[in-house]
């Protein structure tokens, strides 16, 4: 297991914006890299190689990745639907969206689709209240959803 | 229209890059800051009653002028971008449309505080917001405002970005710290303070985006300038992002004299309530604030005029008031259930319990496990005070605020509206399929 070239070089430059002996700071930064490279979710083999790059005990990194939401520890589908369920959004009708995800995905939450393209998260406010109902698709905010946005959006990832 | 100082330029086309946003007039403040003792930066910000934006409003001057400076050691500036509050997104939208503002204002307060080395902590969600001050650092450090001998004043600098990973504990400066050196983000026991011991143990400030962002005005204005915006201790602009059952949901920079009712219901903000319907009530500044019911929001207990400011809006206390916080303002509508978005909220506080105190640890648990079965239909009037007991035992006995901004939405609901919580126990049927509407608590406005 190894970073590709591009991430290595990545992974050494977030090193350099910490003092020196200050490396474990990078680990938050260097574990969303590994995440994007791996698959999307951090295998424990994935853990300790990050920490044998920035030389901690494999159990530092287990307990920040276990700490985040961000972070997932076991497989996720090509696509993940994380849909804000928080007071803001849940007055503007998340409630409705998440269940017409379930309903089209025929999965609840925290499932993958047996095709391996979706899977349904809930998350807590992701900052968007303004533009709700929302959620997180990769690094894009999808906002003011609707039951027609939903199927557009789940046409886009099957195209 | 409310003086705008922060958001004048928002809509300029290309503002986010540095040709546009240097021909605006960018940057002049650091070249005059520049020229300046650090000291004097911090008198100037001092004397413009500049407040602490992220939601205790504590005086940034003073802040800064706590920094412990003991020779030889790196002192650090850390914005706080991290963002979570339910209901608050105006960070998000100042460093979207002007990262320049933000950037240039780090690079003076830098200045001011003497951190040579500045970090912004940014929520990880926002990944494309990173992107955007990425592209302003390479920009600025292009021109010369970052690196070493920023335009020959002999003072070095560099910002870099801290992506975190979800959690909303983070926000909380201790928490961030911790964050930020590769840990769980659990809170610090408090003192030591971060002005003393921070950042790797160094003496560090900590400052939200907005508040960072203001500081450059201050510097171009003059502290004074800045302190005459506004009214009483409550100077200069703030940034609202208004969201809920409103027709124009966004982020709006006030001068902090107009109403609340202005606010909610004039086209220049909000556009007033959607779809026709009554406002029922109001969260006014973050999910951790005491909820309002809209007859204590639009006036206070002693009738006058609520208006949009740090004092006004807490005329009263907890007993008829609320918060200014980190002006996240959420307005709800005559068909929204109180129980059910108490609940949410005490899910969230629940889920992002950091777990080391075990009031919060187990106090958020036990309130979201009580409004749970009251939402269903199944408390009992023994829940009410049960709640309201638990909440109590929270507030003061833990290690970082989150247990009070946990407590303190189940009190004012609990507090004001306390007939809809009995109404769902006594009518477990009905409260399934129906909300309690606006009962007692919008008089005020229906007549008028
Ligand atoms: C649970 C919790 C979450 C917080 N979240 C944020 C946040 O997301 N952004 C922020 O600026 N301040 C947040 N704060 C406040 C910070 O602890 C700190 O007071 C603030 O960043 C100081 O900056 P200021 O003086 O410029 O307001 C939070 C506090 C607590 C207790
Ligand atoms: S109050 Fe809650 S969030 Fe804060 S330190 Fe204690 S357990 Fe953690
Ligand atoms: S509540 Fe959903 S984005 Fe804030």
């Amino acid at each position: 297991m190894e970073f590709s070239n591009d991430s290595l070089k990545k992974v050494h430059e977030l090193i350099s914006h910490y003092p020196e002996g200050k490396q474990k700071s990078a680990l938050l930064p260097i574990l969303h890299i590994a995440q994007k490279e791996f698959d999307g979710w951090l295998d424990v083999p994935v853990m300790d190689y990050v920490a044998s790059i920035l030389n901690i005990e494999p159990i530092e990194v287990y307990e920040v990745a276990t700490f985040y939401s961000m972070f997932n520890l076991k497989p996720v589908g090509k696509y993940v639907f994380e849909v804000c369920q928080t007071g803001p959004c849940m007055v503007k009708g998340s409630d409705d969206i998440i269940s017409y995800i379930k309903e089209k995905l025929d999965i609840s939450v925290g499932e993958t689709t047996p095709d391996g393209l979706f899977t349904l998260k809930t998350v807590e406010c992701l900052g968007a209240c303004g533009y709700a109902p929302m959620m997180q698709l990769g690094k894009t905010y999808r906002e003011h959803l609707s039951k027609e946005k939903v199927d557009a959006i789940i046409a886009e990832c099957k195209n | 229209m409310s003086k705008k100082i922060l958001l004048e330029k928002a809509n300029v086309e290309n503002i986010q890059t540095m040709e546009v946003y240097r021909r605006e007039g960018g940057y002049r403040s650091l070249e005059k800051a520049l020229k300046m003792a650090p000291n004097d930066i911090v008198e100037e910000v001092k004397r413009s009653g500049l407040r602490g934006r992220g939601g205790a409003g504590f005086p940034t001057g003073l802040k800064w002028s706590f920094l412990a400076k003991p020779e030889g050691v790196e002192r650090y500036l850390v914005c706080n971008a991290d963002e979570s509050e339910p209901g608050t997104f105006k960070d998000r939208y100042l460093m979207e449309f002007l990262p320049h503002l933000l950037i240039e204002g780090m690079i003076v307060s830098s200045f001011a505080v003497g951190s040579n080395v500045s970090y912004i902590y940014i929520r990880g969600e926002y990944e494309w917001v990173t992107d955007i001050l990425d592209a302003a650092i390479d920009e600025a450090r292009k021109a010369g405002f970052l690196g070493k001998n920023i335009l020959g004043s002999g003072f070095d600098c560099e910002i870099y970005i801290h992506r975190g990973a979800g959690a909303y504990i983070c926000g909380e400066e201790t928490g961030l710290l911790e964050s930020l050196e590769g840990k769980r983000g659990l809170p610090r026991i408090k003192p030591p303070f971060p002005a003393v011991k921070g950042l790797w143990d160094c003496p560090t400030v900590v400052n939200n985006v907005e508040t960072i962002a203001s500081v450059v005005s201050i510097i171009n204005e003059g502290g004074d300038a800045y302190a005459r915006i506004g009214v009483g201790k409550s100077t200069g602009t703030k940034l609202i992002s208004a969201c809920g059952n409103i027709n124009k949901p966004g982020v709006y920079e006030i001068d902090m004299t107009i109403s609340v009712e202005e606010f909610i219901y004039s086209d220049e903000y909000c556009g007033g309530i959607a779809n026709g319907k009554k406002l029922k009530a109001c969260v006014p500044g973050g999910s951790s604030v005491p909820i309002l019911p809209a007859s204590l929001l639009l006036t206070t207990a002693k009738g006058e005029k609520r208006l949009m400011n740090y004092e006004s809006l807490s005329d009263g206390g907890f007993a008829t008031g609320s918060m200014m916080g980190s002006g996240g303002f959420e307005v709800l509508d005559e068909d929204q259930c109180i129980v059910r978005h108490t609940l949410s909220l005490a899910r969230f506080y629940h889920h992002e319990s950091c777990g080391q105190c075990s009031p919060c640890r187990e106090g958020t648990g036990w309130m979201e496990k009580i409004l749970q079965k009251i939402e269903h239909g199944k408390g009992e009037m023994k829940d009410i005070d049960l709640l309201w007991d638990i909440q109590r035992k929270i507030e003061g006995n833990t290690i970082c605020p989150l247990g009070e901004a946990a407590a303190w939405p189940v009190a004012a609901a609990i507090r004001h509206f306390r007939d809809e919580f009995e109404w769902h126990i006594l009518n477990p049927k009905e409260c399934l399929v129906r909300n309690y509407g606006l009962g007692k608590y919008a008089e005020a406005l229906i007549t008028s």
